[in-house]
């Protein structure tokens, strides 16, 4: 009887039952989606990392090359070597290489290729496969990659460097810390969302629980109550969202080679779908619970706090402070502090805000005679109370689309960061390493002798010492990476640098150098800086005359002109990049070759090794597109249901719109009138605070966690996109809402 | 007679690759049924007889088989070290006996090799995996004479004498065998053909259950001279296991008085197919019917990858033979691409002893 009584609510509006039901599998599905989706990017971004990582290649000493004897001599001896066939067969099919898994198995989780449902062309293939390929007329080249460069190999073979893209180990690392933090903030808003329908449903039932209490119910009964109601909720609404969650996952993360059954991780992607879902479903009942059951530890106001006449006060501090902090912060930790702060504020300041800017039109529009529009007053007035009694709401959907415009402008702010990155670094058609007591003098002579090519330009490495002349003669110096250029052509001075003197290439050519964003911001080093470098002990004084990112590695480089090194100096290894011009590729790898006395000279096109990053990189961007598009597919559906559940509690006063006089169709403009501008207005609420997060994620977070930053992007257009997803969703209520004001024509008062 | 299980793993991975029997490996084979007499493999059936030297070899025509080998070792100080060896070859495609194999040039993909090397001493156990593609030259094996390899892992005759020398290597461990016989060759079943079940599925298999053993191992960061007793077997199929089979319990027993027994019993719901030869200190060998044989756990253990008897009961009537054959202390899993149980055993009971156990289809999942 007493349960019954309990739930009686329910069975006069079980549209409410239903709303928090739905919420309650949405927030679960969505937060299980997002995290299955992120372990996939994990998963997915350390096996293109793995695929493109720097390793080395076995070459012959006398120069024949390398084919399948070689191959088994050295797996004989015990050598971990692995065969690796590029065939370079032209768009649209593409390049492909071909692998042998089996041989692969001693590398252990550096192995370019970790299962084998990833040989399907894309652009790996079984080697026998990719032979038959080449066979077709296609130019193919054998290397036989091994894991290290410090391995020890029998009498007749020599190691030489072999990587297919710059490393982008921190890249990725960046890229992974900001899909963490918006994972968190994934979960803060499903927390709101829950708590905001269940709150909707506690109040309005807080009349039936004043009766059961007239009847003798004791409150902690009523209490024990709603938490069994609540449990047995949790435990009908997460199973679904979880299973919801995962197939919605897999159903998208199914382009990504991942399959079951493959040959050296047999496990991998069924723990992704397996386990995690199980860690989801404990952190959501766990949500759930805590967000509801908040109520009980810390009774609420009958007025929420957050509009509360502390709420601007409380959340303008809060705002300001967590404002500063980021701002100021020079630890990550106080910088995800602020962030929250900040998240605080502006949910305690943005309903009475809107509020308050509702109800200053409503007063406007009943003061001013020539915008006396009792209809207008009547929308800004409904407004203004909704954004006061539906605050948390209001909130939780501000901040989804914060987090949605956030994840679309982190994710592709990075492709595109990646896409021009990677077209700087491999500016030329050929990459060409100059081999072991090469002369690159010689050959740059005859390069320069060779009529129709190119540019090119020739890139000694070495170490150097690096002092800003600012720390003072006492500091220690720093050991950074040093890359000599010669000569100086568009090949690099297209470059897009951070920032820069005038003519900065043509002040690097005069002896000036130009520092990475790493060595940079580590040691607040600026364009115009004095620097002191030590390159094979001979002490120099310069000047910095431009920063360029370098966003794959985390150690400081200095890059100067060949003409500013000592005579002392050594380079560790060089490399030619060279464009074709007029000329053959053959021309060029024979011309070298005969310089160098080294008919195996390989040279390394690099439109094939940006194609092939990019292709092995797009399946992690097509992972973090899926999870941008479910985050924003939930956004909507939420922000669809929230809305439909604020106007079925304002039905009675929609109806008084009839009593007032007017007409059926007019009042359906009303209520379109009034949801497209509520949905509109959270989104427009919304775009600062996503700007602001996105901001912090790349210029706030990044440099901390890593020493640079990411190029900050605005997207407008995407904007717009959720504008008219906004006043879509806006109208779809109206058109709910109209259907209910026509069949229920009985609507009680809330 | 070796594991099962390991085959199936690389049988497993390879359905990834051409198999144009449509097959998922061994396990699927299992399953099938009758898909290995349909297909062109070749199927050992009961009177199928040994053929010497080329069973030592490879063959092709056949969808698995596997070269086997454990010792029951000794170090100076007397204590017992166990080390195992085996290697695999699984057929993705028949080749007949005239048909040249294919080039290495063009990468082939027509078979593929594994090896399993593992030490047990001290209650540790250590062990290592290793897979190729056939038919490239860097695992193979050859008949005449007789050799079986994988990268640097090699069994192969020491010239100018009858033993062999065997040479593993694993990480921070490794072992170099010298391996005399002093025996005959043990054919199990009907002169070699060894039943599987009692509806025929089988396999042509025999031992050399009579191997003299001295080297040196590795192991824990120091090299020890070892000898002991070996063990080495030798079997091929297409069509092993029958539908519904989970696991296997094999075991090879030195006894104190020189005899020889190798039991096994094939696991299928509640019921066992039991099989085995016992081989007199002389070299005779008497095959075991199921009615002959019992093999009974009587204690189990709560491993890190499942639940495992570790105490078995073999009795054979008719002999007064009733063994305790009880598993080394520790965790003795071969945990390559599936799991399994490999371990050197001590026997008690009507007989003093000592051997080798290996047992599949315990493990809760896939390493």
């Amino acid at each position: 009887m007493l349960i019954r009584a309990f739930l009686s609510h329910y069975q006069r509006h079980p549209f409410q039952l239903a709303a928090l039901m739905l919420m309650i599998v949405l927030a679960t599905m969505l937060w299980t989606g997002v995290t299955v989706l992120t372990d996939q990017a994990r998963s997915s971004l350390a096996q293109s990392e793995e695929t493109v990582a720097a390793r080395a290649h076995i070459v012959r000493t006398d120069g024949q090359p390398v084919g399948v004897e070689d191959f088994v001599r050295l797996r004989k001896t015990g050598v971990c070597v692995a065969p690796w066939l590029e065939v370079k067969r032209p768009a649209p099919e593409g390049q492909v290489i071909g692998v042998d898994p089996m041989s692969m198995a001693c590398f252990g989780r550096s192995a370019p290729i970790q299962d084998a449902a990833s040989l399907d062309g894309m652009p790996f293939m079984d080697i026998g496969d990719a032979l038959r390929v080449s066979q077709e007329g296609y130019d193919s080249q054998l290397y036989l990659i091994a894991p290290r460069d410090d391995i020890e190999l029998p009498q007749g073979y020599a190691l030489r460097a072999f990587s297919l893209a710059p490393p982008t180990g921190e890249l990725a690392d960046s890229f992974l810390l900001n899909l963490d933090a918006l994972s968190l903030l994934v979960l803060l808003i499903t927390g709101l969302l829950i708590r905001s329908v269940y709150r909707l449903g506690l109040v309005q039932r807080e009349a039936s629980f004043e009766l059961l209490y007239r009847f003798g119910v004791l409150p902690r009964r009523i209490r024990q109550l709603l938490v069994l109601e609540l449990v047995v909720l949790t435990a009908v609404g997460v199973p679904p969202g979880l299973w919801l969650g995962a197939s919605l996952a897999e159903a998208l993360g199914t382009g990504f080679g991942q399959a079951l059954g493959s040959l050296f991780d047999l496990t991998l992607y069924a723990e992704s779908f397996g386990s995690l879902p199980w860690r989801a479903a404990v952190v959501m009942v766990a949500l759930v619970l805590t967000v509801c059951l908040l109520e009980w530890v810390f009774p609420q106001p009958r007025q929420p706090a957050m509009v509360s006449a502390y709420a601007r006060l409380g959340g303008g501090a809060l705002l300001l402070a967590g404002a500063l902090g980021v701002v100021l912060a020079t630890e990550l930790v106080w910088v995800f502090a602020g962030t929250a702060l900040v998240f605080a504020g502006v949910g305690l300041l943005t309903p009475p805000l809107l509020a308050a800017v509702e109800e200053r039109r409503s007063v406007r529009s009943g003061a001013t005679a020539s915008v006396a529009d009792p209809l207008r007053r009547w929308r800004a007035r409904e407004l203004s109370v909704m954004f006061r009694q539906l605050a948390l709401p209001v909130v939780a959907l501000q901040f989804s689309i914060a987090a949605v415009l956030a994840v679309h402008a982190l994710v592709t702010t990075f492709e595109s960061t990646f896409e021009q990155w990677l077209g700087q670094r491999l500016a030329a058609d050929f990459y060409i390493e100059v081999p072991q007591g090469g002369d690159s003098a010689t050959a740059a002579r005859r390069l320069n002798a060779l009529e129709g090519l190119g540019t090119w330009h020739l890139v000694a490495h070495g170490k150097a010492q690096v002092r800003p002349e600012e720390a003072g003669t006492g500091a220690d110096p720093l050991t950074a990476d040093l890359m000599a250029l010669t000569p100086i052509t568009d090949l690099v001075s297209d470059w897009a640098l951070l920032s820069s003197a005038e003519r900065p290439w043509r002040e690097l050519a005069s002896g000036a150098v130009m520092v990475n964003e790493q060595l940079a911001r580590r040691h607040d080093v600026e364009v115009g800086s004095p620097l002191e470098l030590t390159i094979a002990g001979t002490r120099m004084r310069t000047n910095v005359v431009g920063i360029y990112a370098d966003y794959g590695r985390p150690v400081a480089e200095v890059l100067l002109h060949a003409d500013t090194l000592p005579a002392a100096f050594t380079p560790r290894s060089e490399s030619f990049s060279v464009n074709k011009g007029e000329l053959s590729r053959d021309v060029i790898h024979d011309r070298l070759a005969d310089t160098w006395g080294a008919p195996d000279l390989q040279v390394r096109d690099n439109a094939s090794i940006r194609e092939l990053a990019s292709q092995i990189f797009d399946q992690t961007f097509l992972l973090t597109r899926a999870i941008s598009a479910l985050t924003l597919v939930l956004a909507a559906v939420a922000l669809l249901i929230m809305i439909w559940v604020f106007f079925t509690t304002r039905v009675w006063y929609f109806r008084l719109l009839g009593v007032w006089g007017l007409q059926g169709h007019q009042v359906r403009r009303q209520l379109r009138l009034l949801s497209v501008r509520l949905t509109l207005t959270i989104t427009a609420a919304a775009l600062p605070l996503g700007i602001w997060l996105t901001w912090v994620l790349v210029n706030r977070i990044n440099p901390l966690a890593f020493g640079w930053s990411l190029p900050m992007d605005l997207y407008p257009v995407f904007w717009l996109e959720l504008g008219l997803m906004a006043g879509a969703a806006g109208l779809l209520v109206a058109h709910l809402m109209r259907r209910q004001l026509e069949r229920d024509a009985n609507g009680e008062r809330p | 007679m070796a594991v099962v299980v390991g085959l199936s793993a690389l049988g497993a991975g390879l359905s990834g690759c051409d198999d144009p029997s449509g097959e998922s490996g061994f396990a699927g084979l299992a399953e099938s049924g009758g898909q290995a007499e349909a297909s062109a493999f070749l199927q050992p059936k009961p009177g199928t007889r040994l053929v010497f030297p080329d069973d030592w070899g490879p063959h092709p025509q056949h969808r698995i088989e596997w070269w086997y080998f454990t010792a029951n070792l000794t170090t100076p100080e007397g204590r017992p070290l166990g080390v195992q060896w085996t290697q695999f070859r699984q057929a993705l495609q028949p080749r007949p006996a005239a048909k040249a194999p294919p080039s290495p040039a063009t990468w082939p993909m027509d078979s593929a090799w594994m090896a399993h090397g593992a030490i047990s001493f001290n209650g540790d156990h250590w062990f290592e995996e290793k897979v190729a593609r056939g038919d490239i030259g860097h695992a193979g094996a050859s008949a005449d004479p007789f050799r079986v390899w994988l990268d640097d892992w090699e069994l192969a005759p020491i010239s100018e004498s009858d033993a062999w020398h065997l040479q593993v290597q694993g990480d921070n461990w490794d072992y170099d065998l010298t391996l005399s016989n002093t025996g005959n060759i043990t054919a199990h079943g009907d002169g070699g053909f060894s039943a599987k079940s009692s509806s025929g599925e089988g396999s042509m298999y025999f031992s050399l259950a009579h191997l003299n053993v001295t080297g040196t191992v590795t192991v824990a960061g120091r090299t020890q001279a070892v000898s002991g007793k070996g063990w080495f077997d030798r079997e091929w199929s297409s069509q092993f296991l029958k539908a519904g089979q989970q696991g296997w319990d094999w075991f090879g027993l030195h006894l104190e008085d020189g005899q020889k027994l190798m039991a096994f019993r094939l696991r299928e719901g509640d019921s066992t197919f039991s099989s085995g030869s016992w081989v007199n200190a002389d070299g005779d060998v008497e095959s075991l019917q199921e009615d002959d044989l019992t093999l009974s756990p009587t204690a189990w253990k709560e491993s890190a990858r499942g639940r495992v008897p570790v105490v078995w009961q073999l009795r054979v009537s008719g002999r007064g033979v009733d063994l305790r054959v009880k598993a080394s202390p520790g965790e003795h899993w071969n945990a390559g691409l599936v799991s399994y149980w490999e371990s050197p055993v001590a026997v008690s009971g009507s007989h003093d002893g000592k051997g080798y156990m290996e047992l599949t289809g315990y493990a809760d999942q896939a390493p």
